[in-house]
């Protein structure tokens, strides 16, 4: 069954690879390969399995209530193939990303990469596809809390560091919060709908009526518990102390892969489970939620000097924008979110995916060390490495929206539906943001480029690494200029 | 025959890779700049024999869901071409004044490149999309053009242009946002051409007539200050001081010559007309709403002129002075603008080039100034004129430009622009011409007081401009003269155009 390929490929090898290397059969690094080579598959698979007209649903209920007939647990569409092949990329990325940074010299206090860093990704990825699927809560909540549990784990992963210990346990205890939040939420709507399918719930509740207050009450907990995800303020929180602590390739895997499917399931709830009277409830909470992860994030990035903490505000300012292109609701009769918010939404991940993954790649090789991540670290990179200098520039100029890198296309986007949709203040807000974004981006792109190096030595960039991040440069321009690529990937 | 403009854009990527591919990056940059200098007045000679048709290129780019399609449209018109020829001049001589071997050379002459490249483009294109991110590219390139080799004050300056310019940039793609969506979804177009159709249609048509007026009348004070801070409308203007005080010479000419362009061009082609749509009506509410923004506009302009006038007085840094002075001369800019008729556009043309080409002369001698002396104070410096006669002698020739002296470019645009401005708002206009004045004592007094009178002590013997040195200026005072001369050169097609653009036939 290729619609269920990639969640299939993905744990039966990790499984494989978790046996192999318990009885040591396998080294480190070729379990990373054989992840790398099991993604690939995955990848190629799921960009060649057909796309229907219509939604295609699997595991379907014999008996369906009126109007939820053949509607099932897990839903085959268009936006559930692209943010697959998004999850899939992001996590090839991060293992190539950990190879990496398992070829930098270890620490005294640092703890060798092992096997594990490269299977437990596999699981976090089997758990994000079915996310990007998921049409019922039962489903969404089970492969949300293998997500978030296996990044449990991977977060404190340098166990014997303070700083990676404070991430772990922050991380645990805001994520327990959080999905307590999304349990509750839950639980108030299955308990009121009388299911927990979304076709059930929306069957039930698009209605010109507004949402019975306990149903809107379970909604906004469930956006309590997406926001966590996404990192939007007031549930942002973690992110600084748990990008920084952790391991670099999982911070990346946490900005983009994580942020990704909190939005994946924030537009899928919305659109599939609640109609448009529901913008009601969740149109003006968003709103908020925007407006504060715009200029929060924005501003509070200005001040940081640690780069990745720098990131994980400017990930919370991304997050802003993106719920500006959810906000395209409430249209009588239309979708929960019109098809140009969700294309927006989608577009702005896929350009956030490549500069993103781009920065935190280059950090990797930079910043082996917690104390090599201060921004001073990145002081004349560009007489030590042209290629990483360029690269991180070109990433990070892509994050602040500037044409022709591929950012500029995702703002855009954003942009035209806060206008059309008529959020005129809320789009006041994300230019004042965008260039506060400008301002710190733009601080290290100074660090690079103008101020002397606190060192000269050269830094070395194995050659598969440098085909890439040219590949990723180029991608970042080429994506920027002709963007029917992701019309085409999104169509 | 129409894929000939797109060279203008072609050679200097060509340039671009060839300094890639470490060929000398002054060699590399001169022949390209050379090349396009050269094909602009190509295509000026053969648009005055065979007219716009033949240089339409048009190519779909790209559909994006929500969204029009994006067009890759390049195309002539007596509007452009006229900044097209400025450009390639202008970049001409920025890239023959800077020195062959600065430190790390590759880098400022591919960053002078992509500058040029993104003020030619901009000025090509007749699809917003394009014409937007075009001028976008010399953003970063400004940037790091005055942070690595800006000679004073640079890392301040750097940010605050290039963030103060982000900010006019946002405001402005709010308003082009806001101008695409304000026609029916079917007729929506990032055409520029096609979108004024678009737009009188729509006005016309009593069912879309109220929404279209009231999207339009919102865009237009968006547009106003969005492209108004990119050409330093008061009060939005500090950026261009400081910016290019602290700029190396070459990205000082290209940005104050060229790029700044850009924001009176947009008015010009793209706000004006459409608030004020040939055959068209307003609702008379948002009619009323877009008054009010022309009066703000009126009062601002006189901001540029009076008040900033005074400010330039009062400098003592000579490139802080000359920025100054740019910021001043955009005011006449905006009269002819808001005066809005044939005779008014036709002198912002030209004051357009005229400006961009004196400006360009005096920031290049200015940075020689500087690397004569190691001054940039005006009281510091004196009796250079001595020394330093051919020197001297460009500059007064620029001063005369800027000043507005009949036989150079700048009069005849001022002209126009005072005689349609007094048409319409004669009040006005009788305030704004004080500035002529005002321009006289501030550039007659830099003048004196770097070329004549005692030299200062410890000032030493000061070099004239070598021979090949002179090349630049005279390329850049031969076109002032020429379009001084014969304005009509520029005006046989600009007229065109803009009768065109009025509604004519």
């Amino acid at each position: 069954m290729p619609y269920l390929a990639p969640e299939i490929i993905l744990t039966a090898l990790a499984i494989v690879l978790l046996l192999l290397e318990a009885y040591g059969a396998i080294s480190a690094r070729s379990v990373g390969i054989w992840s790398l080579v099991g993604i690939a598959v995955a990848i190629v698979v799921t960009l060649f399995t057909e796309v229907g007209a219509e939604p295609m649903y699997f595991w379907t209920d014999p008996n369906a209530a009126e109007g939820t007939a053949g509607k099932g647990l897990y839903m085959w569409d268009a936006t559930a193939r692209f943010y697959k092949l998004f999850f899939l990329g992001t996590t090839g990325l991060v293992i190539w990303m950990s190879m990496e940074s398992a070829a930098q010299p270890v620490g005294p206090k640092t703890q060798p990469i092992r096997a594990e860093f490269y299977i437990l990704p596999l699981f976090v990825a089997a758990g994000m596809c079915l996310l990007a699927s998921a049409a019922d809560f039962m489903v969404l909540f089970v492969s949300l809390e293998l997500v978030t549990i296996t990044f449990y784990i991977l977060v404190a992963y340098q166990r014997e560091s303070a700083t990676a210990l404070e991430a772990g346990v922050k991380y645990l205890i805001l994520g327990g919060l959080a999905t307590a939040f999304l349990v509750m939420g839950i639980a108030y709507v299955a308990g009121f709908a009388g299911t927990t399918s979304f076709a059930g719930i929306i069957a039930k509740y698009n209605t010109p009526d507004h949402l019975p207050v306990a149903v809107a009450l379970g909604l906004l907990m469930i956006l309590v518990g997406f926001g966590f995800k996404i990192a939007s303020v007031p549930f942002h929180l973690w992110a600084p102390d748990v990008y920084q602590g952790a391991p670099t390739p999982i911070t990346a895997f946490l900005s983009v892969g994580s942020k990704a499917a909190g939005f994946i399931v924030l537009v899928r709830v919305l659109n599939e489970a609640f109609g448009p009277t529901a913008y009601a409830t969740w149109g003006p909470a968003l709103t908020a939620i925007a407006g504060c992860s715009l200029v929060l994030g924005n501003f509070a990035a200005m001040h940081q000097r640690n780069i990745k903490r720098m990131l994980a505000y400017s990930g919370v300012g991304h997050s802003g924008f993106i719920l500006m292109a959810v906000l395209s609701g409430g249209v009588p009769d239309g979708p929960g979110i019109a098809q140009a918010g969700m294309t927006a939404v989608a577009v702005y991940l896929a350009t956030y995916f490549l500069a993103s993954l781009t920065a935190f790649l280059v950090i990797t090789i930079v910043s082996p060390t917690p104390e090599e991540e201060s921004i001073r670290s990145y002081n004349g990179l560009w007489q030590r490495s042209p290629l990483l200098a360029a690269a991180l520039a070109a990433s990070l100029i892509s994050l602040a929206g500037i044409p022709p890198f591929a950012g500029f296309v995702g703002k855009l986007g954003a942009f035209v539906v806060a206008l059309q949709f008529h959020h005129y203040g809320l789009f006041f807000i994300a230019a004042i943001s965008a260039v506060a974004g400008l301002y710190y981006y733009l601080g290290v792109v100074k660090a690079m480029f103008w101020s002397e190096p606190l060192e000269v030595t050269p830094i070395q960039v194995s050659v598969p690494t440098q085909v890439l991040l040219t590949i990723l440069i180029f991608l970042l321009i080429a994506t920027g200029l002709c963007m029917e690529v992701f019309a085409w990937l999104v169509r | 025959m129409n894929i000939l403009p797109l060279f203008l854009l072609i050679i200097p990527t060509l340039a671009l890779v060839a300094i890639v591919l470490r060929t000398c990056p002054k060699t590399a940059a001169t022949v390209a700049a050379t090349a396009n200098f050269f094909l602009s007045a190509v295509l000026f000679y053969l648009y005055c024999q065979m007219g716009p048709a033949p240089f339409d290129f048009n190519l779909p780019w790209a559909s994006f869901p929500g969204l029009p399609t994006i067009h890759l449209h390049f195309g002539l018109d007596g509007l452009n071409l006229p900044l097209i020829v400025l450009a390639t001049t202008v970049s001409l001589a920025a890239i023959l004044v800077s020195p062959a071997d600065c430190k790390r050379k590759e880098e400022f002459f591919a960053y002078l490149l992509i500058m040029s490249l993104g003020g030619i483009g901009a000025f090509l294109s007749f699809d917003l999309f394009f014409f937007y991110i075009f001028h976008e590219f010399a953003l970063i390139p400004t940037f790091l053009l005055i942070g690595i080799w800006g000679p004073q004050n640079r890392a301040y300056a750097a940010f605050q242009i290039t963030l103060y310019l982000m900010i006019g940039s946002l405001v402005l793609l709010a308003g082009l946002i806001l101008l695409v969506l304000s026609v029916p979804e079917a007729a929506r177009t990032w055409d520029m051409i096609a979108l004024q159709k678009a737009i009188a249609e729509s006005l016309s048509n009593a069912a879309t007539a109220g929404n279209t007026s009231a999207m339009i009348a919102l865009s237009y004070p968006f547009l106003l200050i969005g492209f108004g801070t990119l050409v330093s409308l008061f009060p939005f203007h500090s950026w261009a001081p400081a910016g290019y005080a602290a700029a190396p010479p070459g990205a000082a000419m290209l940005h104050a010559g060229v790029l700044k362009k850009f924001g009176l061009y947009g008015l010009l082609r793209i706000a004006l007309p459409l608030v004020h749509a040939p055959g068209t009506q307003m609702e008379p509410t948002w009619a009323a709403w877009v008054a009010a923004w022309q009066y703000l506009l009126l009062l601002l302009l006189l901001g540029n002129v009076l008040y900033i006038g005074f400010v330039t007085m009062a400098q003592k840094e000579l490139q802080t002075m000359l920025g100054f002075s740019s910021v001043m001369h955009m005011g006449y800019a905006f009269l002819g603008l808001a005066a809005y008729s044939e005779i008014g556009f036709a002198g912002v043309v030209l004051m357009m080039v005229a400006h961009g080409l004196s400006a360009a002369l005096l920031f290049g001698l200015a940075g020689e100034i500087q690397q004569r002396t190691g001054e940039n104070r005006m009281d510091k410096l004196g009796g250079l004129a001595s020394s330093a006669p051919i020197l001297a002698t460009f500059f007064l020739i620029g001063s005369m430009a800027s000043i507005g002296l009949p036989g150079l470019a700048n009069f005849a645009g001022e002209l126009l622009i005072f005689m349609a401005g007094f048409k319409t708002y004669p009040s006005i206009t009788f305030f704004a011409i004080w500035g002529v004045v005002i321009g006289g004592v501030y550039q007659l007094r830099a003048v004196a007081s770097i070329f004549y009178g005692p030299a200062p002590e410890g000032l030493g013997e000061v070099k004239d401009l070598t021979m090949a040195a002179r090349i630049p200026y005279l390329i850049l005072i031969a076109a002032l003269f020429l379009f001084g001369l014969a304005p009509q050169l520029l005006l046989q097609i600009v007229q065109p155009s803009l009768s065109k653009l009025f509604g004519g036939a």
